[in-house]
């Protein structure tokens, strides 16, 4: 056991007094979350409109301030006529074009029925969707509040349906995402460079000739690169509670606990690779290309595992991030409990495992080469 | 008693390229023992076989009457390595690499510290400093300081002089030679040949095959030849025209001279007649003496009777 302690202190000497790769590796997760929490947020605010008003009475009047009360909105124009729209589309920028028909207040009340026109600028798509459930859920306000007013219910003609809240999903999907990724970082990278880089310089060979236990040489390998990176778990969600609120609804220890395993699975996955490659660059290069790149493309991060080819989807089952991102999202998002997600924590500690085990023949294997 | 016992060893890599050909050789207790050769003779692969790092293909090493296949946990409790490249910790301090190793032995720096005394004597003032900020002849010298820490009763030294300052090699012997005092046998590989005269016996190894063993006096004595040193001005045009030499030798570049051995049993004229031959051709020449074979002459010699090697 002196020994596991001895292998335990050299390698924090290691990490210690490398500066820059310790400033690198945490101020990581500080940049990665905020870049993602203020770059990808999909909400869009004070977007330019243009508001064709042929009634001008009170009624589209009251329309018009909710518009322009409701943040989303800054209306830039007022045109005259229909060709005025096209002129402040080109040159004022508006996104949005809303046309009040005459007599406005006029048909609410009598006819109980109101059409309203809505011109949306579609060269971004993503933004003209956006701007569309935006206009659609004031004027479901707007119709809302008449209503209430009303004796009789007034039918407008659009028809207002917002499913989910824009701006909570998508720090809902990027947090679990950035703490997979800064964990593949820091565990599966770190710990496959350092490996091999003790086999690169000839200090495996020193140690693997000493009559230590190479469990001892692997554990001490894994747990200071599993304790940084868990310092850099804490840092995100620290910052994804506190900065983008993000919910965390189950249990924080339970949510630690993945966590805990997850890198274990990362630190096995970065361990196996060291095992199969002779230099640093290499075990750079495999786990940037066998690691990192499926974690962001077949996770389920950033694109959807529904859509893509029924292969992908199966191989998708290959690496821990998958699992990982699933019972994450149960945790902090549904609020589930250990019932709910044992299995993944199983998948993820039987891979970790697996690795390992194949990782130890793999180092006795050398001699044979 | 024998403390290294290698029989008929064979090694091929991967590439089919037969790294070592049917090594045999003993080493006694308590005898300093070099394997010379050039630069891929097979000096660390055999190394790496006797260090329990690679598997050999055929034949057996043991060490100790301990089999490194087979029992070679015994054998890494008793064997010392210094390897070819520096292979210590360049971000821990000379004292932390020594501790760590230490540990890794089960031993520690006060147990052995009677062992590595004459070495950490010099090291001490730097106790302090980071291994890789060493210069190449302290970093030796700690090297071989981790690999005595756990009183090793064979130690292996894979070119532990190549590249270190002339000054600091000759110290470093100086330290293996007291390092021999304390009964511990000593295997240790060179390319530089004026080191094997320091070695009690030596095996001469080339393209894997070992092509003498005896001590180095011995092969010096039984050199096989009369051995001349030339200057000359031009090396090259001067070992082109000595191809067409009817007297019957061998000769190629040593330094600033040229090395020509002579196999004719007259030894009398040979000189008269060599000048002579010079002289024809027109090669320009000063200093020309006959000189005793130094180690490197009679490896050269060796593999050119073995291989027809010219040079």
């Amino acid at each position: 056991m002196k020994e596991l302690g001895m292998i335990l202190r050299k390698e924090f000497w290691h990490v210690l007094r490398d500066k820059v790769t310790l400033f690198l590796v945490l101020s990581m997760p500080i940049m990665l979350v905020l870049l993602f929490g203020f770059t990808i947020s999909s909400e869009i605010r004070n977007a330019k409109i243009a508001i064709l008003d042929h009634a001008m009475d009170s009624q589209s009047k009251s329309l018009i301030d909710k518009i322009s009360a409701s943040g989303y909105f800054q209306v830039v124009s007022y045109p005259e006529n229909e060709t005025g729209i096209d002129h402040d589309f080109k040159s004022k920028g508006a996104k949005l074009a809303l046309i009040i028909p005459a007599h406005f207040e006029e048909s609410l009340a009598k006819e109980k029925i109101a059409t309203l026109q809505i011109i949306n600028d579609v060269s971004d798509m993503n933004v003209a969707s956006l701007l569309n459930n935006y206009i659609r859920s004031v004027i479901y306000d707007f119709t809302s509040d008449y209503n209430d007013l009303a004796d009789d219910p007034v039918l407008f003609d659009i028809s207002v349906k917002m499913q989910y809240n824009q701006e909570m999903n998508s720090v809902y999907m990027f947090v679990p995402g950035i703490i997979t990724l800064i964990m593949i970082i820091v565990t599966a990278l770190m710990s496959s460079i350092t490996l091999s880089r003790e086999m690169e310089t000839g200090t495996m060979n020193m140690l693997l000739i000493t009559p230590v236990k190479k469990v001892y040489v692997v554990i001490g390998k894994l747990i200071p690169y599993m304790l940084l990176s868990f310092i850099c778990t804490i840092i995100i969600l620290v910052l994804s509670v506190l900065v983008f609120k993000m919910p965390i609804r189950g249990s924080l220890l339970l949510l630690l606990l993945l966590c805990i395993i997850f890198m274990l699975t990362s630190a096995s996955f970065g361990l196996m690779i060291s095992a199969l490659v002779k230099t640093q660059l290499d075990a750079m290069m495999v786990t940037m290309m066998g690691l990192f790149l499926p974690t962001v493309l077949l996770s389920g991060f950033l694109f959807p595992l529904d859509n893509m080819p029924y292969f992908f989807q199966l191989l998708a089952n290959v690496f821990p991030a998958k699992w990982f991102i699933i019972a994450l999202k149960d945790v902090m998002i549904k609020g589930s409990g250990i019932q709910e997600i044992w299995l993944y924590m199983l998948i993820l500690f039987g891979m970790a495992v697996f690795l390992i085990v194949i990782s130890l023949s793999r180092i006795d294997k050398r001699r044979k080469k | 008693m024998q403390a290294v016992v290698v029989d008929h060893i064979n090694k091929c890599y991967a590439d089919k390229v037969a790294a070592l050909r049917d090594v045999s050789f003993t080493v006694n207790q308590g005898e300093i023992f070099g394997l010379v050769g050039p630069d891929g003779a097979g000096k660390t692969s055999l190394f790496n076989i006797m260090t329990t790092l690679l598997f050999a293909d055929t034949g057996t090493v043991t060490l100790l009457d301990n089999d490194v296949e087979n029992d070679y946990k015994k054998v890494r409790s008793i064997i010392g390595y210094l390897p070819g490249v520096f292979s210590l910790y360049p971000d821990l301090t000379v004292e932390e690499n020594l501790r760590f190793f230490a540990t890794m032995y089960k031993s520690s720096l006060k147990d052995n510290m009677p062992i590595i005394r004459p070495i950490w004597g010099q090291l001490s003032p730097f106790k302090t400093r980071k291994a890789g900020k060493l210069s190449g002849g302290m970093k030796q010298k700690l090297a071989l300081c981790c690999a005595l820490i756990h009183k090793p009763e064979i130690l292996f030294l894979d070119e532990p002089t190549t590249g270190v300052d002339p000054v600091s090699r000759k110290e470093f012997w100086d330290i293996l030679k007291s390092i021999q005092k304390q009964n511990i046998t000593v295997v240790v590989s060179t390319p530089y040949m004026d080191e094997a005269t320091r070695c009690d016996r030596i095996a001469l190894i080339q393209n894997g095959e070992i092509i003498k063993i005896d001590p180095p006096v011995k092969i010096v004595k039984e050199f096989n030849g009369t051995l001349y040193s030339i200057r000359v001005k031009q090396i090259f045009e001067t070992l082109d025209v000595m191809e067409r030499c009817p007297i019957d030798s061998n000769f190629y570049p040593y330094g600033e001279y040229v090395h020509v051995v002579f196999y004719d049993k007259d030894t009398t004229t040979i000189k008269e007649r060599f000048a002579a031959f010079l002289n024809e051709n027109g090669v320009e020449y000063t200093d020309m003496e006959e000189i005793a074979p130094s180690i490197e002459d009679c490896f050269i010699e060796l593999m050119e009777r073995r291989d027809g090697v010219q040079y």
